[in-house]
């Protein structure tokens, strides 16, 4: 197997703040790994040194055979390639849903108009929202957001997805949408890199579950081992308020 | 006595004393003179056309080219004071002091009189061209900071899902942040317009020629010709007539986008 996504001994300070302490981590191709863990365990900004939203202070990150701490290397190519999808959607109020879609498209892919659009509509049906694309964010609810968020990181056409915490956002009824979307993707055989509260999710569709506290990674393997019969003190206190 | 009671003669109070002040206002004005001096027929006549001709047609004018220009020097301003590279906040930081804290005045004097002098530079279009500089050269530094707190109440997150799309720092700025700082400014940027409106008036330090003279001075040249208070009043109809659509404008857009919200 190759590997899509490997880090090693990343740390990461905010400030004085060292919130990750030195993480060991790899995602396969094709492989869904969850990342869970209490907040403020730096799961997050691990998800986040991935694409460089979050400036590693040191270790070594390699993304599909690319050192993307490399100051030769051109960090918007790699971003490009590589899906993201946030908690809070983050899609851009002034365009509607075909636009949002197809803008980095055609700016950062240099796509003509017409395939911009055509891959944005074969997205947008995927994902269950093929009448809304004249609607505007601010109109739709928070799960056909993030599913239209979801199809916009899509036409970039990614080697991989990163999902921070996809569905915290949301309300209840609406989770399992999006939930279904990311199913859809994973079985599709879409590398996936998931930091979620769903264990569900985890236990259904993740290849490798990874526990975080602290900054570190405590404990990591297969999800119905790691939430069945976890080694650690730290994971079994975790675990035993969220289930 | 009963609340209600009560509450009709404070009320009546209060409508007593507004109408003993508009009563006392009118008994003590001497409205043989005011007609006289500001309601001359004959005056009314002499201005008609030009008033609306020159006088109010410049105003605008004026206004236009001023927030035009001021608005482009503001977002280089604003940008300049969010970059990265330090001298370049210090020198838009500087400006924007500086402009901030002289009367706009003082600059279009300085700008009419004194930099002609010190740099052997004649603005085009004479005393009106360094009029209107001046006014661009101090609406931008107020327009900066508006620009500049607009484009940073855009959410972070706007920024991050354009980068993590491959979007360059300057593509982001231009297709995803700036687009709605815009949205976000446009009822503080038409208040600018308004104040710009009134300053366009300070032109009449400076002096302008004939047919280049905004409102106050057109006013300022009738009345020393007819000897009658009349062009002010005027003038100053024609200013509420160009403000008050644009103030009840704001009104209406910050109604807007607080629903929006």
């Amino acid at each position: 197997m190759t590997r899509a996504i490997e880090v090693k001994d990343l740390h990461k300070y905010f400030g004085e703040n060292e919130v990750l302490k030195g993480i060991d981590f790899f995602v396969d191709e094709r492989q869904v790994v969850c990342v869970i863990g209490p907040s403020g365990s730096g799961k997050s900004t691990l998800l986040r040194c991935v694409n460089r939203l979050e400036e590693p202070t040191s270790g070594t990150i390699i993304v599909d055979g690319v050192d993307i701490c490399d100051p030769e290397i051109d960090l918007d190519k790699v971003r490009s390639r590589i899906g993201m999808v946030f908690q809070s959607f983050n899609l851009f109020p002034h365009l509607n849903v075909l636009d949002n879609l197809t803008i980095a498209q055609r700016k950062v892919k240099g796509r003509s108009k017409d395939e911009a659009v055509e891959v944005a509509r074969r997205n947008l049906e995927k994902v269950g929202l093929a009448e809304r694309e004249d609607a505007y964010p601010a109109h739709l609810s928070g799960g056909q957001q993030q599913r239209v968020a979801i199809a916009r990181a899509l036409s970039m056409d990614p080697d991989m997805m990163l999902f921070d915490e996809p569905t915290s956002a949301l309300d209840p009824e609406l989770v399992g949408d999006v939930l279904a979307v990311m199913r859809n993707l994973a079985s599709e055989g879409m590398t996936m890199m998931v930091v979620t509260h769903e264990m569900g999710f985890a236990r259904e569709v993740g290849d490798k579950l990874v526990f975080m506290d602290g900054g570190v990674i405590v404990e990591e393997g297969d999800p119905h081992e790691v939430l069945g019969n976890p080694q650690h003190k730290r994971t079994q206190s975790f675990l035993s308020k969220v289930l | 006595m009963k609340r209600s009671t009560k509450r009709k003669i404070r009320l009546g109070v209060l409508y007593a004393v507004l109408a003993a002040l508009v009563l006392g206002i009118v008994l003590s004005a001497n409205w043989a003179d005011i007609k006289t001096s500001f309601l001359n027929t004959d005056t009314m006549k002499a201005l008609w056309p030009d008033i609306v001709l020159e006088a109010a047609k410049n105003t605008v004018l004026y206004t236009v080219i001023a927030f035009a220009g001021g608005l482009s020097l503001a977002l280089v301003l604003a940008l300049m004071k969010m970059s990265t590279v330090t001298p370049y906040r210090w020198l838009a930081v500087g400006y924007i002091e500086f402009f901030r804290g002289l009367p706009a005045l003082i600059v279009i004097i300085a700008f009419g009189l004194a930099v002609p002098l010190a740099f052997s530079y004649n603005f085009p279009f004479g005393f009106v061209g360094a009029g209107v500089a001046a006014l661009i050269v101090v609406s931008a530094a107020y327009m900066a900071e508006t620009l500049r707190a607009g484009i940073q109440a855009v959410p972070k997150g706007q920024v991050e899902a354009a980068r993590s799309l491959g979007m360059s720092s300057g593509r982001t700025t231009v297709s995803i942040v700036l687009p709605q700082a815009f949205r976000i400014v446009i009822p503080p940027l038409t208040n600018e317009i308004v104040l710009l409106i009134k300053d366009t008036a300070l032109l009449a330090a400076i002096g302008v020629a004939e047919g280049q003279r905004e409102l106050t001075t057109y006013a300022r040249d009738m009345m020393n010709l007819h000897s009658d208070a009349t062009p002010l009043l005027m003038a100053a109809v024609f200013y509420l007539i160009i403000t008050l659509p644009m103030t009840r404008l704001v009104a209406a857009l910050e109604r807007r986008q607080q629903r929006a919200r």
